[in-house]
């Protein structure tokens, strides 16, 4: 299959996927009850997209850790891209989880934030690690140790991220919040609506990732000719 | 006698080398401990004004471990700058060692010296704030900064030997190390104040902090090559 005919996939899937998503979400599945107060809870909605932005923020700090290791292992110049692109994208996503988190969360919980919450804690520090990540990027001058010392980076920050969140869920163990009720399960077809609408984040973030790595590439054939000339 | 023959030290001996080197500069210069011990207990004295008097135990054991968090950055900071100010970090890589053994040395010594600014600071640290548990408690207190310092060198030496590389130094280092350390941090401060005042279970933070020292000290040691080498 050639790029383009994978291009018109990817955009079809991407423009219609969104629309039925959004149909999914509003319309499909049933507005949820809360159980704090049995009334209609509109803002369970949020629910979907702040699990899948959060998901897709998680997999492309995966992927950042891979194509460190893949780098470190034969000096691509593509890997490094890709792991740079993908951090970029990644914090795009986990600061929409981090936005989407506490406004969920105030509506159940009755507070923005709760520190003994280890997802929404462990989304904090990844955002905290990749911006980390980024700025250590953006303050080494020469390209192949950038190259280097973001690999290097990117494999701890991703080894330390399950460390991060067992450490809250104990500490939440040890310091009970207050007030932190767990949602109940999903109905079948809120579940539909779900996975599609984590279905449709995958997909923007793999065309995400191709756009921004063409971008990079003809970055680089760009500097490549300005040198020749 | 066997140096003489052009065999080279083992690997151990090679790294307290290192270790040495490091410890005989700062005898000479007393730069770095005197500025960790100071920050050390200045942040304590900062906390205890903030806190406005007596602080609980889980208080307490938190402000005694950030100031040794802040004072371990200052030291692990120093730990590659002096070596390319003086352009000792030639030196270094050009000697007939593998490259782990730099990584090794600089963890020990960073260790060291954390654990030394810490030994110190907790007998005062017993009077300023009436807490004799300190000295009834003294080898459990011990372990437990021994192995709360030994993540915070294994991850610095590494971010340290990355963060003297770019441009902003000593400003990056303490971005990029407090969120990796977050769950040491934690587990000792929670291990730290069951030492003071027990109550409930500190073995699965014990074990936390165990897991992690293994992690990255392991890890650390796979990718320094990669950091150093020119």
């Amino acid at each position: 299959m050639n790029k383009k005919a994978l291009d018109i996939i990817l955009y079809g899937l991407l423009l219609i996927g969104m629309f039925v998503s959004l149909y999914l979400i509003f319309q499909y599945a049933p507005p949820a009850i809360n159980p704090t107060n049995n009334q209609t809870w509109y803002e369970q909605k949020i629910f979907y997209v702040h699990v899948s932005s959060a998901w897709t923020g998680f997999l492309a700090f995966f992927v950042v850790a891979v194509a460190s290791i893949i780098f470190l292992r034969n000096e691509s110049r593509i890997a490094d891209l890709v792991a740079q692109t993908s951090a970029e994208i990644g914090i795009v996503f986990t600061t929409l989880t981090l936005i989407s988190g506490p406004l969920w969360a105030k509506s159940f919980w009755g507070r923005y934030w709760d520190w003994s919450e280890p997802r929404l804690v462990t989304a904090l520090i990844l955002w905290f690690l990749y911006i980390g990540y980024l700025i250590l990027r953006s303050s080494v001058g020469e390209d192949f140790r950038r190259a280097r010392f973001a690999a290097v980076f990117g494999i701890i920050a991703f080894l330390d991220v399950p460390i991060v969140f067992l450490s809250v869920r104990w500490y939440r163990a040890s310091h009970p919040p207050l007030l932190v009720f767990e949602p109940g399960g999903l109905d079948p077809s809120m579940k539909v609506a779900f996975f599609f609408t984590l279905f449709i984040f995958t997909v923007f973030y793999v065309v995400l990732l191709r756009n921004a790595l063409r971008i990079k590439l003809l970055q680089d054939e760009l500097n490549r000719l300005k040198e020749v000339i | 006698m066997e140096v003489g023959k052009g065999k080279r030290a083992g690997f151990l001996r090679q790294v307290f080398y290192i270790v040495a080197k490091d410890f005989r500069a700062e005898l000479r210069t007393k730069e770095l401990f005197n500025s960790m011990f100071l920050f050390a207990m200045l942040a304590l004295v900062i906390f205890n004004f903030s806190f406005a008097g007596k602080m609980p135990v889980r208080v307490l054991s938190g402000a005694m471990w950030v100031s040794f968090l802040f004072a371990s950055v200052l030291g692990l900071n120093r730990s590659f700058v002096k070596e390319h100010e003086k352009g000792c970090i030639e030196g270094l890589l050009i000697a007939p060692c593998e490259r782990s053994v730099i990584y090794f040395g600089k963890f020990l010594g960073n260790l060291l010296f954390i654990f030394l600014v810490e030994l110190i600071a907790l007998p005062l640290i017993s009077i300023f704030f009436s807490r004799s548990e300190i000295f009834s408690k003294p080898f459990e207190l011990a372990g437990i900064l021994v192995l709360g310092s030994f993540a915070i060198s294994a991850i610095g030496t590494i971010l340290s030997a990355i963060t003297v590389n770019t441009r902003t130094r000593e400003l990056l280092l303490p971005i990029l190390l407090f969120p990796l350390i977050l769950p040491v941090l934690i587990a000792s401060v929670e291990v730290t104040a069951y030492i003071f005042q027990p109550k409930g279970s500190i073995i699965q933070w014990l074990r936390l902090i165990g897991i992690y020292d293994i992690i990255f000290i392991i890890v650390p040691y796979l990718l320094f090559d990669y950091v150093v080498e020119e």
